[in-house]
């Protein structure tokens, strides 16, 4: 015991109850801004092709991860919103480790002519269903609702 | 070059909560445990002070100014080193190695429950732009300050589509654990295997707070929280403080002190791109290349004796014995089920009872790993001690979402 004294008293400890005020602007960056802008006008993804080893970034990104090089305008390409479901899981548990009113399906969602991937609602009208390899599409919002965000693509379904 | 001898460990009992201890108390007591262990007057005889955190898991800004009180490190060299207790290990054995610190104290530590929204905090770790709004719906800031603020500002819920609740980030680790047991074959049952072992070490081991006697057929029915992963899959989180003293072997001959050795540690960083990066624990695969070099490593299965491996999750822990060399792709699973993961087997895993049966302790995993190695290699490890053993490898992952690791190998002298 390293202290003469501790607690020992389980109603006695006291706290301060706090917490942090921490809100943040996170800008897009030029690829990011690039892509979402695009994705408010349009049914479809933009990507990026490395001028070395030809990786297709999505979400694009103006350099690659593995080269460090940098990826020039010429090769922003348009791509299909749509992919095959890599990984899903049934997740059950919310933030606060509390069970969910309704289970959502989760997955990773490798995109049609890219080597990127996104994480993605999948709604199924089958419980239970094996969605690994299914095929499927981005449904976004309808374009006069769109903010040029994540959110406007509200979730995958299958083709 | 001088080499590096662990001179001292303490550590805290760990606990699902502790609200009767300060953070601070609680670090103070580790460190003084191993500052007495060490035989050593931090004031007098320690150099340089490394704590291992996380502002975010901390609950403020700005660690580093908030640790020389309870360390002992007053008006001394000191630094946060932002990650798990093992990259304070080679951040440590660096500062002896360049001759300028001859003594050096690590500490990290979980005050987990203190964390009132541990999910939150954790999908604070997701790409903000990309990947955290697929979770759910989170309030817009409200741009207090920013020119176009005004108290009627509308603050929309952001998030994906009609959600109405934030989604736990260990969903990320049910999607890892499919593409796991997809690619290597590995069944659940060999997963939950891991839980039942784990949690039943821990038994052995004082300070360990979530031993069980349970049966795979328990874990199997567990609930499935992210599908395949089960409750009983996930390690649940613990409070723990571990403190270590690192000395040049000439300062460890000077007091006299056990000679284990830290001969060689790696570390490595995946792309946080959840788009691009693979789900194969390369981090631990580069990771322990790094190690092995260090310590002349050539034969992992041969010259390592037991193995502390992070196991946040079930799957976790075949997953890196795979990527540490310790089994070829999917023959971890038939390991658990032959015994060989035992204290008596050839490859002693988590004999401490790792996360799993001691509890997730956030930034000091990698401590609490390699305060179990150095306890086996100086022969004190009691009931659960693991015969003959020489070298010891802890391995630690950072933990959902991260793509980084470390691995530390100790060496008996």
């Amino acid at each position: 015991m390293t202290f003469t004294e501790k607690q020992t008293d389980p109603t006695a400890p006291t706290h301060w109850r706090g917490n942090m005020q921490a809100d943040y602007l996170y800008p897009n960056g030029v690829a990011g801004d690039k892509f979402f802008k695009h994705l408010k006008n349009n049914d479809n993804f933009l990507a990026t092709v490395c001028p070395d080893c030809e990786k297709i970034f999505f979400p694009p990104r103006l350099y690659c991860e593995d080269c460090f090089v940098e990826i020039p305008g010429e090769n922003w390409i348009e791509v299909p919103a749509t992919g095959t479901v890599r990984l899903f899981t049934t997740a059950t548990i919310n933030a606060h480790g509390k069970k969910m009113e309704t289970s959502k399906t989760i997955g990773l969602i490798d995109i049609d002519k890219t080597d990127g991937a996104m994480l993605g609602i999948i709604k199924s009208s089958e419980m239970d269903k094996d969605l690994l390899g299914l095929k499927v599409k981005a449904i976004l919002r309808p374009r006069e609702q769109r903010e040029g965000t994540i959110k406007d693509i509200l979730y995958f379904e299958e083709i | 070059m001088t080499r590096v001898c662990v001179i001292g460990i303490g550590h805290t009992d760990f606990n699902s909560m502790t609200p009767g201890m300060g953070w601070k108390e609680f670090m103070y007591e580790a460190c003084n445990k191993a500052y007495m262990d060490a035989g050593i007057d931090p004031r007098r005889d320690i150099d340089s002070f490394i704590t291992c955190a996380e502002d975010y898991w901390e609950g403020f800004s700005i660690f580093d100014e908030f640790v020389p009180d309870q360390i002992g490190a007053l008006l001394r060299p000191c630094c946060t080193v932002c990650g798990d207790g093992i990259y304070g290990l080679g951040n440590a054995y660096m500062q002896i190695q360049t001759g300028l610190m001859n003594v050096v104290s690590i500490e990290a530590h979980s005050k987990a429950s203190d964390l009132l929204t541990y999910g939150d905090i954790m999908l604070h770790a997701f790409d903000p732009i990309y990947d955290r709004p697929v979770s759910g719906p989170v309030q817009r800031p409200n741009y207090a300050g920013s020119p176009s603020y005004t108290e009627e500002s509308p603050k929309p819920l952001v998030g994906a589509s009609d959600e109405k609740e934030r989604i736990h980030p260990y969903f990320l680790a049910g999607l890892e654990m499919q593409h796991y047991l997809r690619k290597t074959k590995t069944t659940e049952e060999q997963c939950a295997m891991v839980a039942v072992q784990n949690k039943r070490n821990a038994f052995s081991n004082p300070y360990a707070d979530y031993e069980l006697n349970i049966s795979v057929d328990d874990v199997m029915k567990s609930e499935y929280c992210f599908s395949p992963l089960k409750n009983l899959d996930v390690s649940p989180t613990v409070d723990g403080a571990v403190c270590f003293v690192l000395a040049s072997e000439d300062f460890a001959r000077e007091i006299g002190a056990e000679p284990i050795y830290l001969s060689g540690f790696g570390w490595s960083s995946e792309t946080p791109w959840l788009s691009t990066r693979g789900m194969e624990a390369d981090y631990a695969k580069k990771a322990s290349k790094m190690a092995y070099k260090m310590a002349e490593i050539k034969q992992p299965t041969r010259q390592i004796d037991l193995v502390e491996v992070d196991d946040r999750f079930t799957y976790k822990q075949l997953q890196h014995l795979e990527a540490l060399g310790f089994a070829g792709e999917g023959q971890a699973g038939r390991l658990i089920e032959d015994g060989s993961l035992d204290i008596d087997g050839w490859l002693p895993t988590n004999p401490s009872g790792g996360s799993l049966g001691v509890g997730n302790c956030l930034e000091a995993t990698g401590l609490q790993k390699s305060l179990e190695i150095v306890t086996q290699l100086r022969g004190h490890a009691g009931k659960r001690q693991i015969a003959d053993a020489q070298t010891g490898l802890a391995q630690s992952w950072r933990g959902i979402p991260s793509g980084s690791g470390a691995v530390a190998i100790f060496t008996r002298g």
